[in-house]
């Protein structure tokens, strides 16, 4: 305990520079920007912001790119509440009771519950993050290849569980991100794997140009093919305050709805998004179901609580093991590397100020969240009064601008455009790119890992099952595939997914 | 056999394609053994689990409970195939057209847009090919020009093109560019040709 308050006081110390607090604020409003304009997310503007960083300290770096995320979770439901928009896809579950609040007249509470439930949320993950990292790096100290391997098996098979639709296409997606993944020179023999003799693609794909294209274009080309839809229906917000009786009953879902997303979080392939749903579906199954779709408080708390708690959380295993759980984990692994900082465990040992920095600057940037945005709420809403027409190729621009910059290659560009067109067919194939995504990421440490782990036991695959840790971690996995292929378990995912 | 869900009919074609193409270009590259993994090797397999799970959901299509119709989106052969030849042809004639990069690059472009115009509604046609040329128009043609070429051609593949609006829209967007990306931060653009 006196060694998380001495640890603490370090973090506030380099999280409350004046500097330190202008970039932790820039970070969350720019954060809550995007987070309010649908179809630029927190990818697209921290790749654009990854070469600016050079030039700033690395604490500065992470602690703006780091509340560019969880600021993109806040202002995400401001919009799925207040216009049935969701500004960031892990809101989407948000609008269903939130919008509905919002036509009772009940939309001030409903924002102040989102902003109350987020940053209770955000103090517990950070609490979290703080208690358990330690101890996790350390036994991640001891992980050999053997077990960096087994436990990336874990993240895909959760990535894959946990996607939409069918769980064949889900795996064939993340063999294709792992294959995807594996272009460029190969670090043991010097190969340039298919490149097809292009120079630009011997460094292998950015994963910004796989994830920008994928995401963000497809999402460009399917809004534009579906043509304009959107109801925007802004009400006066009046009476922010909620009732005795929201918070009431809010209260207990709040509580879960943290637990579950701190938990759900720290799961590769976990965060923001899996941790609302869950969150929500959680939430249904407990006490009076009967207002849930109709405007239920809880349906608002839950969901909010669990996707900041979630996006807080999964920055555990960036920091302790070096693995992104997900793309805005791999862009803050690219932000550590511009700064020439190896991400793993010894970056809590080697560098307490940065660690305990950022953790602290979490929390920091959530207390500025809320004290943001329930005044300015008003003027996020104007934003969404921006047409369709005019906003898409404002994002368009944004995102060539941020592909481009990341090493001024129009071939990068044109690959994104290539990925845009590749999303829209997995789209149209009902193939669910998320895991793909994951897959690409890990893709290139999977091999390493493999290889050096059959080095070591001089080509004895058995010993993945033998050593405990890796074991362990492959049973897990296993054991989720069995679930999944269960045929009650089965039924109830596809009622989970089609809400 | 009927096919009965195109979706997956079609997604089986693709993740079998995928995991053949990536076995077959991982040949021109050593295997290495259990021990010492060669940089074919991990490809090999992937590949070869990718294409048996490729060929699940082709199954699937014909077994399937659902129907959905073959045609899961617009889909131009006779633009594909043009694409193939002439991007087939440009990289084979590598040697001989080495002296002369412009018509390269004419061809090699002309092979890209007929392979995207290939799919998908003209919408989607648009908004990548204002990407593409933006990414190509940055250096020579500097910010300004590429980003007004960006703005006016991919709201021209939008429903409701309002040409009052788009330039004004794109006055905005291109200050917006100046100041912010250039001026505020820092990147390095020029903003003019030939700068």
């Amino acid at each position: 305990m006196g060694d998380l308050i001495h640890n603490l006081s370090i973090g506030f110390g380099v999280a409350l520079s004046l500097q330190n607090l202008m970039y932790c604020f820039f970070g969350v409003l720019l954060g809550t920007l995007i987070g309010v304009l649908p179809g630029i997310g927190p990818v697209a503007t921290i790749a654009m912001l990854l070469p600016v960083t050079f030039n700033l300290s690395p604490i500065s770096a992470l602690i703006m790119l780091a509340g560019i995320y969880y600021g993109a979770q806040y202002g995400g439901s401001t919009t799925a509440i207040l216009v049935n928009l969701p500004g960031e896809s892990s809101s989407v579950i948000t609008c269903l009771d939130g919008y509905q609040m919002a036509r009772q007249g009940r939309a001030g509470p409903a924002l102040a519950i989102a902003a109350m439930g987020s940053f209770f949320a955000g103090s517990v993950a950070t609490v979290i993050i703080a208690l358990f990292a330690p101890p996790l790096a350390e036994v991640a100290l001891k992980f050999g290849p053997a077990e960096y391997f087994s436990l990336m098996v874990l993240g895909l098979v959760g990535a894959t569980v946990l996607a939409h639709g069918s769980l064949v296409k889900a795996i064939a997606m993340t063999i294709l991100g792992l294959l995807l993944g594996l272009i460029g020179t190969d670090v043991n023999s010097g190969i340039a794997r298919f490149s097809f003799g292009l120079s630009e693609l011997s460094d292998g794909i950015g994963f910004v140009i796989v994830a920008m294209g994928v995401f963000g274009f497809a999402e460009i080309i399917t809004n534009l093919e579906q043509g304009e839809s959107r109801d925007v229906f802004v009400n006066k917000v009046t009476g922010l305050m909620p009732t005795w009786k929201d918070l009431k009953s809010s209260s207990g879902a709040v509580l879960r709805g943290t637990a579950l997303g701190s938990m759900l979080g720290i799961l590769p392939g976990g965060g923001a998004l899996l941790s609302s749903f869950a969150a929500y579906t959680l939430e249904k199954k407990i006490g009076d179901t009967s207002m849930f779709g109709k405007g239920e408080i809880r349906g608002v708390a839950a969901p909010e609580s669990a996707n900041n708690a979630g996006a807080q959380t999964s920055f555990i295993p960036l920091l302790t093991l070096g693995i992104p759980s997900n793309p805005v984990m791999a862009l803050m692994i690219g932000a550590m590397m511009i700064q020439g900082i190896a991400p793993g465990p010894q970056v809590m040992t080697e560098r307490p100020e940065l660690f305990w920095g950022m953790i602290a600057s979490m929390w920091i940037g959530n207390l500025m969240l809320v004290i943001l945005n329930l005044p300015l709420i008003g003027m996020w809403v104007k934003l969404l009064t921006v047409p369709y027409r005019l906003l898409y190729p404002s994002i368009l621009l944004f995102c060539c601008v941020g592909v481009y910059s990341l090493s001024n290659q129009p071939f990068d560009v044109m690959l994104t455009a290539l990925f845009g067109l590749l999303g829209y067919v997995f789209v149209k194939l009902e193939c669910e790119p998320a895991p793909l995504i994951l897959g690409f990421i890990l893709g290139p440490l999977m091999e390493e890992n493999l290889r050096r782990a059959m080095l070591l036991s001089r080509g004895d695959a058995s010993v993945f099952v033998t050593k405990p840790i890796s074991g362990v971690l492959l049973g897990i996995a296993l054991l989720l595939l069995l679930i999944t292929l269960a045929p009650a378990v089965r039924k109830t995912r596809e009622v989970a997914f089609q809400e | 056999m009927q096919i009965k869900n195109g979706k997956d009919f079609w997604a089986g074609l693709m993740f079998i394609g995928f995991g053949l193409g990536f076995m077959l270009v991982a040949r021109n590259y050593p295997m290495g053994s259990a021990v010492r993994m060669g940089p074919a090797y991990f490809p090999t397999v992937l590949g070869g689990m990718l294409a048996i799970l490729g060929g699940m959901v082709f199954f699937r299509a014909f077994v399937s409970k659902f129907n959905e119709p073959l045609k899961v989106f617009i889909f131009r052969p006779l633009l594909l195939a043009a694409s193939a030849v002439i991007g087939g042809a440009t990289y084979f004639a590598d040697s001989q057209l080495k002296g002369l990069p412009v018509v390269q690059a004419v061809l090699a472009g002309v092979s890209l847009f007929l392979f995207i115009g290939a799919f998908g509604p003209r919408s989607m046609f648009l908004v990548l090919l204002s990407v593409v040329i933006f990414g190509y128009a940055l250096k020579p043609l500097g910010l300004v020009l590429a980003t007004v070429i960006l703005i006016v051609l991919s709201a021209i593949g939008g429903h409701d093109f309002r040409k009052k609006e788009i330039v004004i829209l794109t006055v905005v967007m291109v200050l917006f560019g100046v100041l912010v990306f250039v001026k505020g931060l820092g990147l390095p653009f020029n903003l003019w040709p030939g700068e």
